[in-house]
C-alpha cells in the first residue's frame, strides 16, 4: 500500500462534510436524500480504509450492511417525498413544516 | 498515488456537483460519477466486492429509484425549490460545523499514533486472500451469519413499510381515495399571549 | 371480664341502636335502656372487687414500655361509674316516655348509649391517655346530643360551641398528659403518683395542675370557659339532665379527685381551683336569679354547684367535693326531669313567666320539683344539707375564709333563685294564656318555627305525662332525699369508704370555726334567701298581681345580668373578630399578593418557558438537523481533543 491511511480518512471526512453541508442547505428533499447517500459513502469509505489498514474484512462486512441500511433508507425515504410532496405547492422541505411549535 | 489524487479530485468535485446542482437530475449524474469513481476507491483499497456491490447496489437500483421519483415529482406542474426559504443562513452553520467534523477529524486522525492506524500493530488476516469475494464471502457466511440475516429483516421491513406509506391502504392510497383533495397547510398564527 | 362487659355494653347499645334503629322502631328505648341497666347491675355486681384492697385492675394492651392500657375499677371510679350507670339508666327509662313519637328515637337512645360508653372510658381508664379518648368522646356525644334537633339554627350553633369550648379544655389536658409523658415516659396514674415528688418537682407538678385545670374549667363549665352551659340546653332534657347536669359536667371534679396526689402536693393549683370554683359558684347563683327559662336556670345552678364540688376538690376537701357529686347527681337529675315533665306537659314551654299554678294541675311534678329544691338549697334532712356544708366547712378548715364566705353566700342565693324558681312555676295563676308583652317577653321576630318535632304554634294542652316519666321521678326522690345520711356524723360511712384512697387525706384540717357553728350559719343564710324570695314571689299580693310584678322584674333587670356579665360579647370582640380580622388580612393581602400571585407567577414563568423553547421547534427539518450536527460536531470534538491533538 503506497498511499497512507491517513489521506483516505481525511478524504472520507471531506465528503461527510460537503455531505453535510448538502442536507442542511439544500431544500429539495431528493437533493437532501442524496446527499445523505454522501454521508454514507463517506462513511463507508473510512470503514473500508480502516479494514484495509488492519487486513481485517470485518470493515468490509460492516460497510456491506451500511450500504444495505442505504438501500433501505433510500427506498423509505423516496416512497415518503412522493407521498408528501404529491400535494403540495412545491417540493420543498421547508413547506412541510407543521411540527412548528 | 497519482491514482488516489485523481480519485479523490473525482470524488470531491462530483460531491460538490451533487450538493451545488440547480436540478435534482444533474444531482443524480453527480452521484452516479461520486458512486463511480468510490467503486474505483475500493478497488484500489483491495475491496472487490464492496466495489462490484457499490455499483450494483448504488449506481444499479438506488440511482435508478431516485430517477423516478424525480420522474414522478416532475410530471405534474410543480417546482422545485421555489417557495420562501425560511431558513436563508442556515448555510453558514452547516458550513461551520461541517468545518468543525472535518478539523476534528483531521486533527485525530494526523496526531494518532499512525503505526497503529496502519496495522502494525496486528495483522488478523491473510494479506494474500484479503478483500476477495471468497475471503469476504466466507467471513458474511460464518461469522457474521447473524447481521445477515437480521438485513434480510431489515430490507422486509422496508419493502412493507414502503407499500404501507405509498401504496392504496396508506396515507396517498386515502388521499387518493378523496378525490386528491389538496392538503390544506394550518395557516401559523401566533397565538395571543395568555390574559394575566 | 364483667368490667369489660360494663364498660363495652353500651358502646354495643349504641352500635346497634345506630345501624339497626329504623328497623327497632319503638323498640330501641327499652334495649338501650336495658343495656345500661345491665351495666349498672353488673357494676353493682363488682361492689365487692372494686372497694377491696388494691382495687380492680383489668389489662388490656401493653404497647410501648411505661404504656399499658387498661380498665380500673377502684373506689372514686366506681361512684362516678355507678351514677354514669344509675342515673343514666332512669333517664333512658324517662327519655322512653319524652322522646315518643320524635322521628329520630332511635338515634337519641343511639347517642345516649354512646355517651354512658365515653364516660365510661372516662372514669374507668387505669391511664391518662384512656382519660383523654374519653375525655374527648363525651365532648363528641355530647355535641351529638345538643344538636340532636339539628334542624333548629340554635342548636346547632349551640352544639359547635360546646364543642370548641370543650376542645380548647382538651388542649389544655393534652399539654398535661404531654408533660407527663415527657417527664415520666409511662402513662399509668399509679406511675403518675409515685412519681410525684420525684421525677415530678413542684413546678412540673403546678404545670400539669394548670393544663388538667383547663380542661377541667371546659368540661365542668367553670368560669371563664363557662359559656357553652347554658346554650348547652338546647338539647332535649333527658341530655340535659344526664350529660349537663349529672354526668359529664362533673367529670372536672373526677378529674381532680383523680389526681388528688398532684394536687395535694401544689398549694398554688388548689388555691386557683379553689378560686375559680367559688367564682364560678357565685357568678352562675347571681344568674340563675335573672333567668327566666326554667332550664337555664337549672343550666346555671349546674354551674354553680360544679363550682361547689370545683371549690370542694380544689382546696383539698376531696370527699366533700365528691360527695357533692354524688348527691348533686340526684337532685339536680331530679330537677331536669321534673322540669322535663312540665315542659313536655305545656308542649315545649320553657319560660318560667308563661307558667304558674301548676301546683295544682301538676302534683306530681310539683313534688319532684319540691324534693329537688329542698335539697339543692341544703335544707336539713335532705341530701345537699350534707354535701354542700362539707364542702362549705372544707373550704373553712383548708384556710381559706374568702373562699368559706363564697360558699356561705352562693348557699343563700342558690336558696332565694331555686325557690323563686319554684313560686314563679307552682304559685298563683297560671300565665299560659296572658299576652307575652304583658309580661314583658321581648317577642322574637316572626321566622317560621323550627322546632323539629315539637308543634309550637298548637294550643298548649296540659297532658299527664306518660307514667313512664314518672317512675325515675318517682325513685330519684328517695336518694335526693336520703342519700345524704351517708355523711352524716365525723365516722360517716362516707369518709371511712374514701379513707386512705390516693390523696384524699392530705388536706389540712384547722377549723377556725366549730362545723356546728358554720352550720348555723349557712342555714340562716339561706332562710334569709328563702325568706327573700318568699317576699317577692311567694306572698298572697305578690302571686295576685304576678303579671305586673313579673312585667317590672324583666324590664329591670341589670344588662350586665341579662348578657351573662358580657362574655359572650367579649369572646366575640376579642377571637371572633380578630379571626374574622385575620381572616380578611389573608384575604385582602395574603391570598391575592402571595399565594395567588405564586401560583401566577409559575403560570406565567412557565409560559415563557414554553415561548423560548417554542422557538427551537421551527417545524424546519433542515433546522433539526443543523442540530444533529452540531451532535456530530461535539462528538468530534471530544475524541480530537481527547485522543488527538494532545498525543
Amino acid at each position: 500500500m503506497i498511499v497512507a491511511p491517513e489521506n483516505y480518512v481525511a478524504l472520507s471526512a471531506v465528503l461527510f462534510t460537503i455531505g453535510v453541508v448538502g442536507v442542511i442547505a439544500r431544500r429539495n428533499p431528493l437533493i437532501m436524500l442524496m446527499s445523505i447517500e454522501l454521508l454514507f459513502n463517506a462513511a463507508n469509505l473510512a470503514l473500508v480504509t480502516y479494514a484495509r489498514a488492519w487486513v481485517n474484512n470485518v470493515g468490509h462486512i460492516f460497510a456491506f450492511l451500511v450500504i444495505t441500511v442505504a438501500a433501505a433508507e433510500a427506498a423509505i425515504g423516496l416512497a415518503i417525498v412522493a407521498v408528501a410532496f404529491r400535494n403540495l405547492p412545491h417540493v420543498d422541505v421547508d413547506d412541510a413544516a407543521v411540527l412548528k411549535g | 498515488m497519482i491514482t488516489f489524487w485523481i480519485l479523490a479530485v473525482l470524488l470531491i468535485a462530483s460531491a460538490v456537483f451533487v450538493v451545488t446542482a440547480k436540478k435534482p437530475v444533474y444531482s443524480v449524474v453527480g452521484l452516479l460519477a461520486n458512486f463511480l469513481a468510490l467503486a474505483a476507491t475500493y478497488l484500489e483499497l483491495q475491496a472487490e466486492f464492496l466495489a462490484v456491490i457499490q455499483i450494483v447496489v448504488y449506481s444499479g437500483a438506488i440511482l435508478i429509484l431516485f430517477v423516478f421519483v424525480i420522474a414522478l415529482l416532475s410530471s405534474g406542474v410543480k417546482p422545485f425549490e421555489v417557495g420562501p426559504d425560511r431558513a436563508p443562513r442556515i448555510a453558514v452553520p452547516a458550513i461551520l460545523f461541517g468545518a468543525l467534523v472535518l478539523a476534528g477529524i483531521a486533527a485525530t486522525v494526523v496526531g494518532a499514533n499512525t503505526a497503529a492506524l496502519r496495522g502494525a500493530a496486528g495483522v488478523t488476516g491473510d494479506a494474500n486472500a484479503f478483500g476477495s469475494v471468497a475471503d469476504f464471502g466466507a467471513a458474511l457466511f460464518t461469522t457474521n451469519l447473524l447481521p445477515f440475516e437480521v438485513t434480510a429483516l431489515l430490507l422486509m421491513v422496508a419493502v412493507v413499510g414502503v407499500v404501507l406509506i405509498a401504496g392504496d391502504e396508506g396515507p396517498a392510497g386515502i388521499i387518493r381515495r378523496r378525490k386528491r383533495r389538496p392538503i390544506e397547510r394550518e395557516p401559523i398564527v401566533k397565538r395571543e399571549r395568555a390574559v394575566r | 371480664m364483667m368490667l369489660a362487659f360494663v364498660w363495652l355494653a353500651p358502646l354495643a347499645g349504641g352500635i346497634l341502636l345506630w345501624a339497626f334503629g329504623p328497623q327497632l322502631r319503638s323498640w330501641a328505648g327499652p334495649i338501650g335502656s336495658a343495656l345500661i341497666g345491665a351495666s349498672f347491675l353488673a357494676t353493682c355486681a363488682l361492689w365487692g372487687s372494686a372497694t377491696a384492697p388494691g382495687a380492680l385492675h383489668v389489662p388490656l394492651v401493653s404497647w410501648l414500655h411505661g404504656w399499658n392500657f387498661g380498665l380500673q375499677l377502684d373506689r372514686l371510679s366506681l361512684i362516678w361509674s355507678l351514677i354514669i350507670t344509675g342515673v343514666g339508666f332512669l333517664i333512658h327509662v324517662y327519655s322512653i316516655g319524652y322522646m315518643d313519637g320524635d322521628r329520630a328515637f332511635a338515634r337519641f337512645f343511639a347517642y345516649m348509649n354512646f355517651f354512658v360508653f365515653a364516660m365510661l372510658t372516662l372514669v374507668l381508664s387505669d391511664n391518662v391517655i384512656g382519660l383523654l379518648v374519653g375525655w374527648g368522646l363525651v365532648g363528641l356525644a355530647s355535641y351529638f346530643l345538643i344538636g340532636f334537633w339539628f334542624d333548629r339554627p340554635s342548636a346547632v350553633a349551640a352544639a359547635r360551641k360546646a364543642f370548641v369550648m370543650n376542645v380548647v379544655g382538651d388542649v389544655g389536658m393534652m399539654f398535661a398528659i404531654f408533660l407527663i409523658v415527657a417527664k415520666l415516659g409511662a402513662i399509668g396514674y399509679a406511675d403518675v403518683f409515685a412519681g410525684v415528688g420525684h421525677a415530678l418537682d413542684s413546678g412540673t407538678v403546678f404545670l400539669i395542675c394548670v393544663g388538667l385545670f383547663v380542661g377541667c374549667a371546659a368540661k365542668s363549665a367553670q368560669v371563664p370557659l363557662h359559656t357553652w352551659l347554658p346554650d348547652a340546653m338546647e338539647g332535649p332534657t333527658p341530655v340535659s339532665a344526664l350529660i349537663h347536669a349529672a354526668t359529664m359536667v362533673t367529670a372536672g371534679v373526677y378529674l381532680i379527685a383523680r389526681f388528688a396526689p398532684l394536687w395535694s402536693a401544689s398549694a398554688e393549683a388548689r388555691e386557683m381551683a379553689g378560686v375559680i370554683g367559688g367564682l364560678t359558684a357565685i357568678s352562675g347563683a347571681v344568674l340563675g336569679c335573672v333567668q327566666w327559662d326554667i332550664k337555664r336556670i337549672l343550666a346555671y345552678s349546674t354551674m354553680s354547684q360544679i363550682g361547689y364540688m370545683i371549690m370542694g376538690v380544689g382546696v383539698g376537701a376531696f370527699t366533700g367535693g365528691v360527695f357533692h357529686f354524688l348527691t348533686h347527681a340526684f337532685f339536680k337529675a331530679q330537677l331536669f326531669l321534673g322540669a322535663g315533665i312540665i315542659i313536655h306537659a305545656l308542649a315545649n314551654q320553657q319560660d318560667v313567666r308563661r307558667m304558674g299554678g301548676l301546683r295544682t294541675r301538676m302534683p306530681f311534678a310539683f313534688l319532684a320539683m319540691l324534693v329537688g329544691v329542698l335539697a339543692i338549697c341544703g335544707v336539713p334532712g335532705f341530701s345537699g344539707f350534707f354535701s354542700k356544708d362539707d364542702v362549705i366547712y372544707g373550704t373553712l378548715a383548708a384556710g381559706h375564709p374568702w373562699l368559706y364566705a363564697v360558699g356561705v353566700l352562693t348557699a343563700g342565693i342558690t336558696a332565694y333563685y331555686m325557690f323563686r324558681l319554684l313560686f314563679v312555676t307552682f304559685f298563683g295563676p297560671y300565665r299560659g294564656d296572658v299576652d307575652a308583652a304583658a309580661l314583658g317577653i321581648a317577642v322574637e321576630p316572626s321566622g317560621p318555627s323550627v322546632a323539629g318535632h315539637h308543634a309550637e304554634e298548637e294550643e298548649p294542652h296540659h297532658h299527664a305525662p306518660p307514667g313512664l316519666m314518672n317512675v325515675p321521678v318517682a325513685i330519684l326522690i328517695l336518694p335526693t332525699i336520703f342519700i345524704g345520711w351517708l355523711d352524716f356524723g365525723e365516722g360517716s360511712p362516707w369518709k371511712q369508704f374514701f379513707r386512705g384512697f390516693p390523696g384524699f387525706d392530705a388536706a389540712a384540717t384547722s377549723a377556725a370555726m366549730p362545723e356546728l357553728a358554720s352550720t348555723g350559719l349557712v342555714l340562716a343564710v339561706v332562710a334569709a334567701g328563702f325568706t327573700l324570695a318568699y317576699a317577692r314571689y311567694g306572698t298572697t299580693a305578690a302571686l295576685r298581681d304576678a303579671v305586673a310584678r313579673l312585667r317590672n322584674e324583666t324590664l329591670r333587670t341589670p344588662p350586665v345580668l341579662v348578657h351573662a356579665y358580657y362574655f359572650d360579647a367579649a369572646y366575640e370582640l376579642i377571637f371572633a373578630r380578630s379571626a374574622r380580622a385575620l381572616g380578611s388580612w389573608f384575604d385582602r393581602v395574603i391570598d391575592p399578593h402571595v399565594i395567588d400571585a405564586g401560583v401566577r407567577e409559575v403560570a406565567i414563568s412557565s409560559e415563557w418557558l414554553g415561548h423560548l423553547f417554542r422557538s427551537f421547534q421551527t417545524g424546519l427539518v433542515r433546522v433539526y438537523a443543523l442540530s444533529l450536527v452540531f451532535g456530530v460536531a461535539c462528538f468530534v470534538a471530544y475524541y480530537a481533543l481527547a485522543f488527538g491533538v494532545s498525543r
